[in-house]
């Protein structure tokens, strides 16, 4: 019935050095635990936190205290209809095209970054005036240009870096002459690699602006 | 080294004295300083409270799940991770009712190494459970009774009914309740997608929040921890969500603006929402009223600006800039002023101020990716992790003395657990799936 003494039943931490401590954690007991509450007390606990609520107690049972939920949170000014419980919220007044409208566009191409970078390079400016070109002469198409990074780093950081190259690049088709308000920008940060092999070759591939077009 | 028998018999008695005078005269909440004190010279010398935890005993109703063993079993490990206690569980129920036999167990306990035990006394009705937990002091010679508290939930809510037990365990003897009673959120990719999960901080229990099929980024408390604010790409952009982890109440659009909207940080009041824009151009960090949802911009800077993270005052927001070179970690006024470098060297970001408000984790490149830590003021830089594999995003329990963290040293993304000092790093997720950016809960209500 009653444990057999022996250090073997714990679990396998230093007794006997914490022999040491224990008076002075019970100390600890006095000045700081006990005085917060009675000796005894019979706190019944609060609502519990479930994703689904739990069955109602059967009417033999005598009822928990009731809890009362708190008042529910302020809502924004964005929160839709409460009448309907849409399993996506829809997306904001005067939001763009959603990105799945737009389409790959083989006449324009990729331009790349260094690692944590987002100036454009040389090679990738005369990369970008073909692309600007292509999209003065095509004046009907709407332009998405994603910004993305390699796997290295961190989701938050990435999508801000992700951002910028995404900027760099329609910074400059504006400066071109395309007109900022056919540009949309969109950083997938790291979260969309072209390429998952953990090298620098696949890395440098995934640091890129892609451009796609929506004919209007 | 031993300390001297007669040094403890006096503080024993000094203890019993103090005792005598407080557990019959409950008052307000005193200052937690002598119990920090102490606790830290706990931690850091690694050493545990021996407390011994037989099954529970049933002392009314019928326990056809085998609560009696299941119970006692959380709360060891519960205890059991909160490094301040090592426990034995296992050891047959004290009879009900019989002072004699629990004397006698508590004896051979103390004999053992023991310092405390706990007594679990469980009754059953209909589908809830109650118990009383009676802790004792078996250094004292008459095995003292130290508190008495009861603990009700439904039967399906067992283990957090075992969860508030070990909590209180631990306010009777640190003077701050432990962390069991929290749930730890994260991200978790599959098809292209990463959905947000919510588990018990034990890893136990996973429930999917998410099902947009889309990817779901950073998700971050409120301090009542009723939602979760977090970037997603549902709607085919990068905008600002909240949901609501334990209601059946739909998600919420937060911020749609052009650009990123991203790297929510609640303030420690749960009224704002500190957050990154690129609405105006480029990332800067903003202040979005969740009521009312007007925005305050406290960056403006042509350099990214992002990753902010409120003191646990609300007075200084911590954040990323990359205005020097490198991404680093700046700290400026909750008003955006009085911006001030924080670390140096190196490309730091993912900066997680402590809710004790002495610590800001983050996340340096230097090769690899590893924790690190350094006080608000800048001093006191020290590496937490040195590998394997890259180790980032961390996260701190709300007593501030545990983190969750993703490491790739097993192959793929999972989260882990550690103490503040770096020790006891733990696997917590075990796969497949890649499971990233850990978000610890305050204490649930």
């Amino acid at each position: 019935m009653v444990p057999r003494p022996g250090r073997a039943l714990f679990t396998g931490h230093r007794w006997t050095s914490a022999v040491l401590v224990a008076p002075l954690l019970l100390l600890a007991v006095f000045l700081a635990g006990c005085p917060k509450r009675p000796a005894t007390s019979a706190a019944s606990a609060p609502a519990p936190v479930v994703a689904t609520p739990p069955p109602a107690p059967s009417a033999a049972a005598p009822a928990p205290p009731a809890v009362t939920p708190p008042p529910p949170a302020p809502a924004p000014s964005t929160e839709p209809p409460s009448t309907a419980t849409p399993a996506i919220p829809a997306p904001p007044p005067g939001a763009p095209p959603k990105p799945s409208e737009f389409a790959e566009n083989e006449n324009l191409r990729d331009i790349h970054f260094d690692f944590d970078k987002y100036d454009i390079r040389p090679d990738d400016a005369r990369i970008l005036d073909a692309n600007a070109a292509w999209l003065k002469t095509n004046q009907r198409n709407l332009v998405l240009i994603e910004g993305h990074c390699d796997e290295r780093g961190m989701s938050e950081y990435n999508l801000a870096l992700g951002e910028r190259r995404a900027k760099s690049a329609m910074n400059y088709l504006v400066a071109q002459g395309v007109a900022a308000n056919r540009i949309t920008t969109i950083s997938y940060g790291k979260e969309r690699p072209l390429c998952t092999e953990k090298t620098e070759a696949c890395w440098a591939r995934n640091r890129r602006a892609h451009t796609l077009t929506k004919a209007q | 080294m031993r300390v001297p028998r007669f040094l403890l018999v006096v503080v024993l008695a000094v203890v019993a004295v103090v005792a005598g005078g407080l557990l019959s005269t409950p008052g307000p909440a005193r200052s937690q300083q002598p119990a920090d004190v102490l606790l830290n010279v706990i931690a850091s010398g690694a050493k545990r409270l021996n407390i011994a935890i037989p099954d529970f005993t049933l002392v009314g109703g019928t326990d056809p799940s085998g609560l009696v063993k299941q119970l006692p079993a959380v709360v060891g490990n519960d205890l059991n991770f909160s490094a301040l206690f090592s426990v034995l569980a296992g050891a047959p129920a004290i009879p009900a009712n019989n002072p004699a036999a629990q004397r006698e167990a508590w004896a051979n306990f103390a004999a053992a190494g023991a310092h405390a035990a706990l007594l679990g006394l469980l009754t059953t009705r209909a589908d809830r459970a109650e118990v009383e937990m009676r802790l004792f002091d078996l250094t004292s010679p008459e095995q003292r009774l130290i508190a008495s508290k009861k603990f009700e939930m439904p039967v399906a809510q067992a283990r957090r009914l075992s969860h508030k037990i070990a909590d209180d365990v631990v306010l009777q003897f640190t003077g701050e309740a432990g962390v069991a009673d929290t749930k730890i959120a994260c991200t978790v990719a599959g098809g292209g997608a990463k959905e947000i999960y919510v588990m018990d901080y034990d890893g136990v229990a996973p429930v999917k929040m998410t099902t947009t099929r889309s990817i779901n980024l950073s998700p971050a408390w409120s301090p009542d921890t009723r939602s979760i604010a977090f970037t997603s790409y549902m709607n085919g952009y990068p905008y600002l969500y909240r949901l609501f982890a334990f209601e059946k109440r739909p998600m919420q659009l937060l911020a749609g603006y052009g650009g990123i909207n991203s790297s929510p940080a609640w303030s420690p009041d749960g009224k704002s929402i500190a957050l990154t824009l690129s609405k105006d151009g480029n990332p800067e960090v903003y202040v979005l009223n969740v009521a009312n949802g007007a925005l305050r911009r406290l960056t403006n800077n042509a350099a990214i600006d992002t990753e902010p993270t409120w003191s646990p005052t609300g007075r200084e927001i911590a954040f990323v800039s990359d205005r020097a070179g490198l991404g680093n970690i700046f700290v400026m006024d909750a008003e955006g002023t009085n911006v001030r470098r924080l670390t140096q060297a190196g490309f730091n970001t993912q900066p997680r101020w402590s809710p004790k408000g002495d610590a800001i984790a983050f996340t340096s490149r230097q090769g690899n990716f590893d924790l690190w830590a350094i006080n608000p003021d800048g001093s006191n830089l020290r590496r937490l992790t040195a590998g394997p594999g890259d180790n980032q995003g961390p996260s701190w329990a709300p007593d501030g003395r545990h983190l969750v963290f993703q490491s790739s040293r097993t192959g793929s993304f999972q989260l882990f657990t550690m103490l503040a000092d770096g020790s006891e790093q733990t696997l917590l997720t075990k796969g497949p799936s890649e499971t990233t950016s850990g978000a610890w809960s305050p204490r649930l209500p």
